[in-house]
């Protein structure tokens, strides 16, 4: 066990180092010069050549990656190319709203999302099973962009019953007031795919034997699912949120641009957009650090949860 | 990668975007140490559509940021709210310069009693001193600083040129030792030395990057400087959520000002009996979000969640169809206040482009044509939902050096314009494409940036160019690949923007000068016929003479086919009935200083 | 030999065949889909919505259904006024409104008298083409409809031309790029698998790191990196970002298939290994790359959407769903509601008989999973 994790923990440094290469690859060769930007409307050789040896550009590539991976060691990325902002502080700051959208969101979601698997599952099968699932087809089937454009001109707008969009102080105000139809509309596009996913989930449980077996034992079928089938199932379950934590983060952007929610997956764009290079580079390495870590430690559930798995 | 067309430039002018200001959410506000005499403070809600940089008035180049700094910080001179054309009037200086005969030396003296607001980086109340404008106008040419304004006073003041080229030899600029130029001849009074005559310095003077800054500040916060905006100017920065809220607070402690304005303008009247003799400022927090999708903020306005607005795209939802304002607003009493920015979009030529550069007849032929095939009422109807007017001058409407009869050459005559290219041969290839007098194939490159908007300008672009039969493409990417190309006189074709920094017809022909090729002049066009006129012109000060020469130089560009002028944009704003003061300021963007809420019209 | 040595018979799909006839949801998703792919073809060979591109109404034609049948809906208008001065002359809404241009319109009257010593190398031709400062050549007028079956878009577009034509770009983009994401990951995970050892981890490794960059960036730096756009463009960033499902699923099915009995028997009699994974092996996982080519063109679909939004959707000259939604994003509050329905209705039809039909299918194929699609 231990050296198990030992093992995939050696690996995060080849992982790590692919990443390194290729973000530097994509953004720092072939993307774009910050320089020009920071010059601003007027410029001339000389202030972009002063500019980019001050950002340390001009170095060769080597050197910069070298850079790279020490600021990976220390976890100090710097300040930020285009506001001078410690990077640390940057994304602190931006992880807490991103959170405040997605820890309801993934508590609300996953609740549902079992409860209403299960109860299909009780009645698979049937009619309403399979209008549900249909429904479900049909809910995925629309883009986030269309749910975001009608939902905050409906609900927002035409209704008033969520502010159209802001950010406040505090946590409160941004739970109850701001980050309501955000979650509303995450959930209206997650919930359908988690539940059709969950719901598979336990169709493989049931036909599991252990099931037969219990059921032959005589247990209620109402025991049977809410005690073991849902403790089998939520292997893979949570297996599957854990996985999908790290890309949820940043995957958030259209919702944070249209609410103005200054989150991750907004400052991802912005800082792409500004060639902000120190920001593009601490998210990446910090999203794909957790990343590695929430694949591992569902591996390492996976395990605890049930003996039979083989880690290798 | 986003919004990159909006971004710096095109993102600086793009003020008609969004601008709101909105009411307060009394609920959820912390309550405030200012407070109005009732209790309740006056608080402001502005919207930007873009997120600001941070807050060094040498540093930051985007116009957003710059609005904050403007309101934290004080220059030398700055501009009277109500007389248009804008007028220069003394700051935090006691008068408009003494300037020498020889219009090389200018004078400043500076009031008594100002103080910088209160921070952890001086020891007791910091005053404001000569010092302090010669120190702030060094920092602008530091070469660690890398400021983007530095090209405003570069060669132009005696001395501090040589401490830039030391700075640059042994990496550290010399603050301490005094030049000629800047002479802080005692505490209040600076005597600034030219190298050259230049009739308008007061203006570059008045320009929010030369603002005055502590030197006690920037040392103390070094690279952090950008978080900390320390001012004499009548707010503070209270509160910044990076990318979504920047809070500014009335500065108790600041020495005020009476509104008294006067203004040639009947419309004015209300306005003046508004807030005449009133003490400034009245606004006691100003709450500036960042949002970045226009459906957004226009719908935060309709839902009373902010107070004014740039109508933006959204012409539709305040016009009828005969142009009066919609009753739902004349039913609120919302205002429309409108005025035409100062600044102009145009699209360049690249002159050094081997396929549509260069002076040869049919090389002009070739471009004015597709001047005359593209059609700017449609960009202005369908694209700007009529927020705009055709700019037919490099100058727009406001500037010194503007006249609204000059009447462009090049009008938009699609018929004309395959006319033209027929005479200069041509001819069409088997596919129906246009091609090069010689044969061989002509395909124009457009630079484009990715948002959505810039997708509907591609449109019409394709349109246009279908209907001279001329083949065109679209190279999207980022703004700093296009700009870096740009400098390098690498790009065929770019539609960009200009914004006035001060009010002078010099500050938008000064883009069309040769010698300014690979720096402001995008399309590095150098017609010596335009230098000329421009060399004579810069020797003159604000005269007839000088905008005949305007007239002349814009003929110039129009024969030589410089540019496709696009356009300058309206501001039109909806206010709230309580925000009262309210006008647009062609140069100032930060109007708070000047306005008052009434709290009993707002309940 | 593949036949004899393969794990199923014909029989097999066959049998499926019968099972997915018998799915009645199955069968009507299936026509939906086919009659999308009849649409495209169409489209696509240029006998319907050709002419997506021409402005036949004024801009912003409202929708009206009935004007099919009463087709008077025509109005004139001329080629957009470009005089300058009939543009800003007009006078400004009254009210509380502040007129800036007051001064300057008085003035515009007159137009002056501007005498100028530039010369114009031009002058010549231009007097013989009929030039003239103040009147257009081209005074030509031009017909339009006011009102469209499903609307018009800015230009004055047909919205139902121009959701065929989306529907072609979007279907094609989904389509293609699934085939190109399942190609690699195919490709990739078939290596890995059997091969193992140093190539597994190899792949292994390139995989991990691709699934560690978060999309998002992953996606922006693609789309960097490739400067055209083009449908070409769209295909390329999403088969390059979505091929590591297919992998992480062939792979192991690889690693299972090459202890099989008929993998051995076939490696005694000296095949070549490239021929025992695709001749050999690859017929027996084909219903998984089937069942994921059908899943990822389903999702590519809806991602061109977001890479619309963020700027890397089709060019200028082609109309894909995404680039309708997002011209119609901020239409809505404008009332300008019917290029997003039409966007979106078109999108979520064929996206649902899709899914459904992959559903379907996958159940089809293993009938012990029945109902279990995920």
């Amino acid at each position: 066990m231990i050296i198990y994790i030992i093992r995939r923990l050696l690996q995060i440094i080849p992982i790590m180092l692919g990443v390194v290469l290729l973000l530097f690859f994509l953004f720092n060769w072939v993307g774009g010069d910050p320089a020009y930007i920071l010059a601003g409307k007027f410029s001339n050789e000389e202030q972009i050549a002063n500019i980019r040896h001050q950002l340390g550009i001009d170095r060769p590539a080597y050197v910069q990656i070298g850079i790279f991976l020490e600021q990976i060691v220390t976890g100090d990325f710097g300040n930020s190319w285009s506001t001078g902002e410690r990077v640390s502080e940057i994304i602190l700051s931006r992880l807490g709203p991103s959170l405040t959208i997605l820890l309801p969101l993934l508590f609300i979601e996953t609740l549902l999302a079992i409860t209403l698997a299960l109860a299909v599952a009780r009645i698979r099968g049937s009619l309403t099973d399979r209008m549900i699932m249909i429904f479900c087809t049909i809910g995925m089937s629309i883009s986030i962009l269309v749910y975001i454009i009608v939902f905050q001109y409906l609900f927002a707008y035409r209704l008033g019953w969520f502010p159209v969009q802001g950010w406040g102080n505090s946590l409160r105000e941004n739970l109850f007031t701001y980050a309501m139809l955000p979650i509303l509309i995450s959930l209206m596009v997650g919930l359908a795919p988690n539940l059709r996913l969950f719901r598979s989930f336990m169709l493989d449980e049931i036909s599991q034997d252990y099931v037969r077996t219990a059921r032959a034992k005589g247990l209620s079928e109402k025991r049977i699912l809410w005690i073991h089938v849902l403790r089998n199932a939520s292997i893979p379950i949570i297996t599957y949120i854990m996985a999908a934590l790290p890309g949820l983060l940043v995957g958030a952007f259209l919702i944070e641009r249209f609410f103005s929610i200054p989150g991750i997956g907004r400052e991802v764009i912005l800082a792409v957009e500004r060639s902000d290079f120190p920001v593009i580079k601490a998210i990446t390495v910090y999203v794909a650090i957790a990343t590695i870590f929430a694949n591992l430690l569902a591996d390492l559930i996976y395990k605890a949860v049930d003996p039979r798995v083989e880690l290798k | 990668m986003l919004r990159l067309t909006h971004y710096l430039l095109n993102r600086a002018v793009s003020r008609f975007c969004v601008l709101c200001i909105g009411s307060v959410l009394s609920m959820f506000m912390p309550t405030s140490a200012v407070h109005a005499d009732n209790g309740e403070p006056k608080v402001l809600r502005v919207a930007f559509p873009t997120a600001e940089t941070g807050f060094d008035p040498a540093r930051v180049h985007d116009m957003y940021s710059s609005t904050i700094n403007e309101s934290i910080f004080e220059r030398l001179l700055t501009y009277d709210y109500l007389a248009r054309p804008a007028r220069l009037t003394p700051m935090v200086a006691e008068s408009l310069p003494k300037i020498s005969d020889d219009g090389k030396t200018y004078t400043f003296r500076i009031k008594r009693g100002i103080y910088f607001s209160d921070d952890s980086a001086f020891s007791t109340p910091r005053e404001l001193v000569a010092e302090d404008f010669a120190y702030s106008f060094k920092r602008m040419l530091d070469p660690r600083l890398r400021s983007p304004w530095a090209f405003m006073i570069e060669g132009k003041i005696a001395g501090l040129d040589a401490l830039v080229e030391k700075a640059k030899r042994n990496g550290k600029f010399d603050y301490d030792t005094p030049i000629d130029g800047l002479y802080v001849v005692d505490r209040y009074t600076l005597r600034i030395t030219l190298n050259a005559p230049d009739y308008n310095f007061n203006y570059i003077v008045a320009h929010t990057p030369f603002s005055a800054v502590a030197r006690e500040v920037v040392e103390h916060y070094g690279e952090d400087i950008m978080a900390h905006p320390v001012g004499t100017g009548p707010y503070r920065l209270k509160q910044w959520i990076r990318g979504a809220r920047i809070v500014l607070e009335k500065r108790t402690d600041y020495r005020g000002m009476v509104w008294d304005f006067q203004s040639n303008d009947k419309n004015d009247d209300p306005l003046i009996r508004e807030m005449e003799g009133k003490r400034l400022p009245l606004i006691d927090r100003v709450e500036i979000f960042i949002i970045e999708e226009a459906q957004s903020s226009w719908l935060a306005f309709e839902r009373n969640e902010l107070d004014y607005v740039g109508i933006g795209v959204f012409r539709d939802k305040v016009f009828e169809h005969d142009g009066s304002l919609k009753a739902v607003w004349q039913k609120q009493n919302v205002r429309l206040v409108q005025a035409i920015d100062p600044e102009i979009t145009y699209t360049f030529f690249n002159f050094r482009d081997p396929m549509i550069g260069g002076f040869s007849k049919e090389k002009l032929a070739l471009r004015r044509a597709i001047i005359m095939a593209y059609d700017r009422q449609e960009e202005i109807r369908v694209i700007r939902k009529d927020q705009a007017i055709q700019a037919n001058m490099p100058i727009p409407a406001g500037v010194v050096g503007h006249d609204p009869r000059y009447r462009p050459l090049n009008r938009y005559d699609p018929a004309l314009a395959n006319k033209l290219l027929d005479a200069f041969g041509y001819r069409k290839d088997k596919n129906g494409w246009r091609t090069l007098p010689d044969g061989s194939p002509l395909t124009l490159k457009l630079a484009t940036g990715t948002t959505a908007i810039d997708r509907q300008f591609n449109e019409l672009w394709k349109k246009a160019m279908d209907k001279i039969a001329v083949h065109i493409e679209f190279n999207p990417g980022k703004f700093a690949d296009h700009i870096k190309a740009t400098k390098a006189c690498q790009l065929q074709m770019w539609g960009t923007a200009w914004i006035a920094d001060y009010p002078d017809g010099d500050n938008f022909m000064q883009l069309l000068y040769g010698p300014n090729t690979g720096q402001s002049n995008n399309g590095c066009y150098e017609s010596s016929a335009f230098d000329a006129l421009y060399e004579k012109a810069n020797r003159l000060p604000d005269s007839p003479e000088r905008n005949h020469l305007f007239l002349e130089m814009t003929r110039q560009m129009e024969v030589d086919g410089a540019w496709v002028l696009g356009v300058s944009r309206k501001s039109n704003v909806l206010v709230r009935p309580w925000v009262l003061g309210y006008k647009r300021h062609p140069i100032l963007n930060a109007p708070w200083l000047y306005l008052d809420i009434d709290l009993t019209l707002k309940q | 030999m593949s036949a004899a040595v393969s794990h199923y018979s014909k029989g097999f799909w066959q049998l499926t065949w019968r099972r997915l006839a018998m799915d009645r949801v199955g069968v009507v998703s299936l026509i939906i889909v086919l009659m999308f792919f009849m649409i495209i073809l169409f489209s696509a060979f240029g006998l319907i919505a050709s002419d997506w591109n021409h402005e036949v109404a004024i801009n912003d034609a409202p929708p009206d259904l009935w004007g099919i049948l009463t087709d008077k809906h025509t109005s004139v208008i001329q080629p957009s006024s470009n005089n300058t001065l009939s543009e800003i002359s007009e006078p400004l809404p009254e009210l509380s409104v502040v007129d800036p241009l007051a001064e300057d319109i008085a003035k515009l009257r007159t137009p002056i008298d501007f005498s100028s010593h530039i010369i114009d190398p031009l002058a010549d031709t231009l007097r013989d083409i009929g030039y003239s400062q103040y009147v257009s050549t081209d005074p030509t007028t031009i017909e339009k409809r006011t009102s469209l079956p499903f609307g018009g878009d800015r230009w004055g577009r047909d919205v139902l031309k121009k959701t065929i034509k989306g529907t072609q770009t979007s279907l094609f983009v989904g389509l293609t790029a699934a085939l190109l994401a399942t190609f690699l990951g195919t490709l990739f995970g078939a290596f890995a698998g059997y091969y193992g050892s140093y190539i597994d981890d190899t792949l292994n490794w390139i995989y991990s790191v691709f699934n560690a960059i978060p999309y998002l960036l992953l996606v922006l730096a693609i789309a960097a990196v490739l400067q055209k756009r083009g449908i070409a463009t769209v295909v390329l960033i999403l088969g390059l970002t979505g091929w590591t499902g297919v992998f992480r699923l062939i792979r192991a099915e690889y690693m299972k298939h090459r202890a099989r009995e008929y993998v051995m028997a076939a490696r005694a009699f000296g095949v070549s290994s490239l021929r025992i994974m695709f001749i050999h092996i690859l017929p027996n996982v084909s219903h998984i790359v089937l069942v994921e080519i059908s899943i990822l063109t389903v999702a590519f679909i809806k991602s061109e959407v977001i890479l619309s939004f963020l700027g890397f959707g089709v060019a200028v000259d082609d109309v894909s769903w995404g680039s309708m939604l997002n011209d119609a994003q901020s239409e809505l509050i404008l009332g300008h509601w019917w290029e997003l329905v039409a966007a979106g209705g078109a999108m979520a039809l064929l996206v649902t008989a899709f899914s459904l039909f992959t559903d379907a299918i996958r159940d089809a194929l293993d009938p012990k999973a029945q109902g279990a699609g995920a």
